[in-house]
Parts: structure tokens; C-alpha cells; sequence
């Protein structure tokens, strides 16, 4: 069923199938370094970044890209006509150490077709990063996903050697998932999640007390949407990315414009661009959720279920609340400091630390990194107003306005998590 | 009164010292002979005493807070015209207000020294990313860089809790300097270094090597071709090191 290929041609083809996948974060973990090598940076480190300007930070792979699924949307699906390879847990782990030793990585990220079934390809994950963490001691960075459908004791095992791990949700809707995932269900991808949310919330509970409990993916639970493949709105996908969060101690919800790499009648007819403008939107809705304290039904109603996709969602937000504008940054607690637009979680921080030095001036906020383009019409310092129009003006929206060129939503800055070195990509190829 | 120093953080402390014990703030603080010599203020070289600078060293530790000791070292590495000068007056300022200058961000002696200190440490993290080992015959894991600042000993902590158990050294070959770590001691200790002779790397360095090249070829998506991009975060001046940026 799999060709043997040599190293060189497995890793080519393994990368690939893998380059779809949105996550590369190595943040959020800091694993010592005990006798062996490798750490975990918890701010993450990139290493390199490709020709189209994402990060690298992992060594971000497929075991193999055999699988015994028929995802409409998946480039790896059983009837696809591909070459398959596999690499052996022995040769993922010296890879990854090879790659570590010389600083190329800063640790590895496992994913996987399915191979015979969910269990079978669980124990090879589990196998792969096992001799990584006891045969050569390493420390740094890992990423596993997790396999619908495995028996939850694989799933604990894994996590007890990842530092993340994963299990995709793929489509927003039971219905979505049912039409182009047939051989996957609601129940086999929630289950596993539930348990890790709970294994991570127990296991820190416990880790307080006593230090000797092993960590369980101490970097949390991350999942993955396809977003424009079926027929949810926004609204569906920020309330179940806010359910996430607060119900299964998720880290980070991955959006991922659909782009069509199968022909499929199920699938939405190919369109010239694939919908990254609303996959921007989105992660902007999802910082919003996840460091300002929004709730989702403060970004969107059942009136309006779309994200404007000319317009960000704070600002959006701050246009319908104009009421509560301008603030006084010199007064205005953190919490709302956060609700302006044009202010984001460092310059507000920095905000309130200058403060405390003495009354901040219209002229020192750039200083501090606040945006004044945005902000002004907004703000208020030392009583001051900066802007030419007042928040409620008629022409503010329009002046608000993002011009959508190619240049301004493929920036990761806007979403790079301060360096962190998250990022995210267009389409899945797995799981 | 102009002050000229070896251009060592211990040398610099000397100088503080040293003119705070004359009572008058100095002119200038510089590293090498000033071409022309201010009319009215008379040159005064300070060689490194290294118990006075430690001395320094305790004084400041007692005014400044662990942040704010990290800011003055990282400000100091940037080695930009005039930052002694700068830090000089950034240290009056904190022995008369106290640890409250953590928070006059805007002040005027205190942001262009708290700005010189994000862009080293924006560098030296940057830095934890770009430096490529390879495998020498002779058992070390070498890495050149040619960054903007010297952040050897910035990142130098950093592989040395990370590669603890390999012999590595991380070359800066702009000031001709380098951090050597050795596993038995776990020490690291940066020397001045020059590299005359051809270095002989391992049998497997080059398998390695293309492996990671050929990963990196793959990884990009085509559809979202964006050099500009990759040029913002990977400058060329630093491409040379990469071996993913190598020509084949």
C-alpha cells in the first residue's frame, strides 16, 4: 500500500501534505531542559519563514498520507490517486533531532492520515514521540494530533509527551461534517476533546499541589475550521469558538479559508480567491473573544451573522457604542482602554504603567504603540481631542474603512501573537 | 569633562564611578580617540577597574529593579553613538526618582533609552531563530551570525540551557567574537575569535543539510507567493547564514 521512498523523497511528500495545516505556534510551553536536550520557549521562536511569508517554527509533518477516509475537502482522501509513503516513529524522531541539534526547528509538529484505524495510528504518534522524549531525552517543543475515534487511554498517553495537541473539528456544523465527512462523526471528534480539556484542567489543579504529576499537554488543546466549505454563518463560528474556550479549556480555534484542492460536487464551486479576507476577519473576532473580553454576542446578533468585512470587529463594534466615546486615557480603566480601537493589550498595558508616571499628553500615546490613526476619533488626553470628526460624524465608517488589497490582509503581523510566532495558513490537509 | 573607555559594560560602570566621584556629569562617554576634541573639556581615559565597576554594579542594582538592570545592559549592547551618554543621564534620573522610572516611558531621557533596549531585544530573540549549527569533525556545533548588535550575551544563556549536553561555540563574525559552551563545566565564555582556516564538517552535516532545504522548499504554498513578506522577516543582510536560503 505504501512505497518505500528514500528519506529524502518521504520527507518531501510528508511536508507537503502537511503545509496545509494552520497551526506552527510553539508558544505557551516552558519545558526545562533535565539532562537531555532541548527547551520550550514559552514566548516560541521562529526559525525561518517561507517564500509566501508564513513562520516555520516546527518541523510540521505527516506520519503518513495513506489514509482510509474520503474527505471531500482533503487532499490526502482514499480515492485521491497519490503517492503514499510512511516514515517509521524511528525516523520522525531522528529527524527531529537532527533538525533540533542544528537549531533549524524549534521542535516537532505530528499529524497523520489514518492508517488501518484510529487506534493503530495512535499507537505509531505515541511510539514516534515516546522515543523522542525517553530514548533521546528531548525537551523541546511537540505537537500531536489526535486521531478521531482513539481510545481515550491513547489520547491521555499522548498528551502526557506532547506539549499541544489537537484534534481537528474541521467543519462548524454536524450537518457540514456529515456531508463532506462521512466517516467521521460529531461524537468521535468531540469526545477526545472533552477528555483533554478536562486531563489539562485536572492535571493543573493537581501540578499546584504537587510538583511530581507529570504535565498533560502543558501548552493546551488546539482545533482547526474550515471556514466556506459548508453553509455556517459567523455567529455559528464565534459562538462555537467562544464555547471552546470557555467549556473545553481550548487554547486556540484555527480558521482556514476554504481553497477547493479536490473536485467534489459536495464542495462549493472553485471561486478565483478563496474567502481570506472573512478568515482575517474571523481571527480578529477570535482576539476579541480571547484577550479583550468580548462576548460573542458583542461582535455579532442574529441580525447581523456576518463579520463586515470591510470594517475590523472592534472598530465595528465601537461605531454601534458611541455612546460610550471618547474615553479619557488617562482615567478610562484597562478593560476599557482595551474596547478602543486603534489601542491593543500592549499599548494598553503600557498605557496604564506611564500613567502612574504622570498625565499622558495626545502627543506621547504613539510612543506607547497606539495606533492614533484609528484611535483618535475615540480618545480623549488631558481633556484633549485629536481628531477632525467626533465619533458620531456620518463620515467616520467610511474613513475607518479598510481598502482590501492582497498586501494588507496577508500580513501575519496582524495576527502574529507579539512574536509568538502563530500563524496560520489556508486549507487543511488532514485529519 | 569627555570620558574614553574600552567599550566594555564593566568599562562603562569604571566611567560612571568614575564620574560620579568628580561630581560633574560628563560630556561625552566614547569608545575610540574623538576625532576633535570638545575646545573646553579635558579627555579622560579610564581603564577598566573591574572591583569598582562590580561596586557600580551593586549601587545600581539597589536603585534599579531586575527590568530595569536587563534595560541598561541591552541599551548598553546596542553600542549606538552616544548611549553611554544617554544611560548616564537615564541612571541620574533613577537615583533621584526611585524604581518610578519604570513607568515614565514618555519621558524624554528615559524612551530613547527604552527604545534602543526593545530593538536589541527584538534582535537577540530573532536570533534565538537564526542561528544554524553544523557539525564539525572535531565534535563542536558551530554557527555563524552577523547581527546589528552585540547580542552574544544576550542569547548566549538561552543555548546553553537549550543545547546543554553539546559542544557549540556561535560565531559573530562582525566583531571578530564568539560564545564557546562547554558541556562539562556548563559554562559559556565569549573570545575574541577568527576563523583563518576552512572548517571540516561531520559525514552526515550535508545529508542534514539538504534535507532541511528540501523541507523548507516544500513548505511554501504557491497561491500565497508573498517575497516581500519574507523579506521583512528574514532580511538578506542575514540570508548568508541561512543554509535554507542557499542558492542550489
Amino acid at each position: 500500500m505504501t512505497d518505500p521512498g528514500s528519506l529524502e523523497e518521504k520527507l518531501a511528500i510528508l511536508a507537503e501534505g502537511a503545509k496545509y495545516d494552520i497551526s506552527c505556534a510553539s508558544s505557551g510551553s516552558s519545558r526545562r531542559n533535565r539532562h537531555g536536550i532541548g527547551n520550550a520557549a514559552s514566548c516560541g521562536i521562529c526559525h525561518s519563514w517561507t517564500a509566501d511569508g508564513r513562520c516555520v517554527s516546527l518541523l510540521k509533518i505527516l506520519l503518513t498520507n495513506a489514509c482510509i477516509y474520503d474527505c471531500a475537502y482533503c487532499i490526502n482522501r482514499r480515492s485521491n490517486d497519490t503517492r503514499r509513503v510512511i516514515l517509521t516513529p524511528a525516523e520522525v524522531a531522528e529527524l527531529t533531532i537532527g533538525f533540533y541539534r542544528r537549531n533549524f526547528i524549534e521542535g516537532l509538529f505530528l499529524s497523520t492520515g489514518v492508517v488501518r484505524n484510529p487506534d493503530y495510528t495512535m499507537e505509531l504518534l505515541i511510539e514516534a514521540i515516546r522515543t523522542l522524549r525517553e530514548t533521546y531525552r528531548f525537551n523541546g517543543y511537540i505537537h500531536v494530533k489526535v486521531v478521531p475515534g482513539a481510545d481515550l487511554l491513547l489520547v491521555e498517553r499522548a498528551g502526557r509527551y506532547a506539549d499541544r495537541v489537537s484534534v481537528n473539528m474541521e467543519l462548524p456544523t454536524r450537518e457540514g461534517l456529515a456531508l463532506l465527512a462521512p466517516d467521521k462523526s460529531r461524537e468521535a471528534i468531540v469526545t477526545p476533546m472533552r477528555r483533554v480539556g478536562a486531563l489539562i484542567v485536572q492535571t493543573k489543579a493537581e501540578r499546584k499541589v504537587s510538583r511530581t504529576v507529570p504535565p498533560f499537554a502543558p501548552a493546551g488543546q488546539s482545533t482547526q475550521l474550515i471556514v466556506g466549505a459548508s453553509g455556517e454563518n459567523d455567529l455559528q463560528i464565534v459562538r462555537l469558538s467562544a464555547g471552546l474556550y470557555d467549556r473545553l479549556a481550548m487554547k486556540r480555534v484555527y480558521y482556514s479559508a476554504f481553497v477547493p484542492v479536490n473536485r467534489d460536487n459536495r464542495l462549493p464551486a472553485p471561486v478565483d480567491t478563496p474567502p481570506l479576507l472573512r478568515e482575517h476577519r474571523l481571527y480578529q473576532a477570535d482576539w476579541l473573544l480571547r484577550y479583550y473580553g468580548f462576548a460573542p454576542d458583542e461582535i455579532l446578533d442574529d441580525d447581523r451573522p456576518f463579520l463586515d468585512l470591510t470594517l475590523d470587529p472592534k472598530a465595528d463594534w465601537a461605531l454601534r457604542h458611541l455612546e460610550l466615546f471618547p474615553v479619557e486615557v488617562n482615567r478610562a480603566p484597562y478593560e476599557i482602554l482595551l474596547r478602543v480601537p486603534g489601542i491593543g493589550v500592549r499599548s494598553a498595558e503600557r498605557i496604564v504603567r506611564a500613567r502612574r508616571g504622570g498625565h499622558l499628553a495626545l502627543d506621547s500615546l504613539a510612543k506607547l504603540g497606539v495606533v492614533m490613526k484609528r484611535a483618535r476619533y475615540f480618545i480623549t488626553a488631558r481633556g484633549q481631542f485629536a481628531a477632525d470628526l467626533s465619533p458620531d460624524a456620518a463620515g467616520l465608517r467610511s474613513r475607518l474603512a479598510e481598502r482590501p488589497t492582497r498586501d494588507r490582509w496577508n500580513q501575519p503581523s496582524l495576527f502574529d501573537d507579539h512574536g509568538r510566532g502563530d500563524w496560520r495558513s489556508t486549507i487543511t490537509g488532514e485529519l | 569633562m569627555d570620558y574614553l573607555y574600552d567599550g566594555t559594560f564593566s568599562g562603562f560602570l569604571t566611567v560612571v564611578a568614575t564620574a560620579r566621584r568628580a561630581g560633574t556629569s560628563p560630556m561625552a562617554i566614547c569608545r575610540v580617540a574623538p576625532d576633535q576634541q570638545a575646545l573646553f573639556s579635558p579627555l579622560v581615559r579610564v581603564t577598566t577597574e573591574p572591583e569598582l565597576a562590580a561596586q557600580q554594579g551593586d549601587e545600581l542594582a539597589a536603585i534599579l529593579s531586575p527590568a530595569g538592570r536587563r534595560l541598561i545592559h541591552a541599551a548598553f549592547l546596542s553600542a549606538a553613538p552616544g548611549v553611554e551618554l544617554r544611560l548616564w543621564h537615564y541612571l541620574e534620573l533613577a537615583r533621584r526618582v526611585g524604581p518610578a522610572i519604570g513607568s515614565m516611558l514618555t519621558h524624554e531621557q528615559v524612551q530613547p533609552v527604552w527604545e534602543l533596549a526593545r530593538a536589541v531585544g527584538r534582535e537577540a530573540h530573532r536570533f534565538k531563530g537564526f542561528v544554524r549549527f553544523r557539525q564539525l569533525a572535531g565534535g563542536y556545533h558551530y554557527a555563524a551570525i552577523a547581527p546589528d548588535y552585540r547580542i552574544l550575551p544576550l542569547i548566549a544563556p538561552h543555548f546553553a540551557a537549550r543545547f546543554a549536553d553539546q559542544q557549540w561555540l556561535i560565531h559573530d563574525e562582525r566583531r571578530s567574537e564568539a560564545v564557546v559552551y562547554d558541556p562539562v563545566p556548563q559554562q559559556w565564555l565569549i573570545v575574541p575569535l577568527e576563523v583563518r582556516a576552512p572548517l571540516c564538517d561531520t559525514a552526515d552535516e550535508q545529508l542534514f543539510r539538504s534535507l532541511w532545504q528540501c523541507y523548507f522548499d516544500r513548505l511554501a504554498i504557491a497561491e500565497r507567493h508573498n517575497p516581500r513578506l519574507q523579506q521583512q522577516h528574514v532580511p538578506r543582510k542575514h540570508r548568508r547564514h541561512l543554509p535554507e536560503f542557499d542558492k542550489r
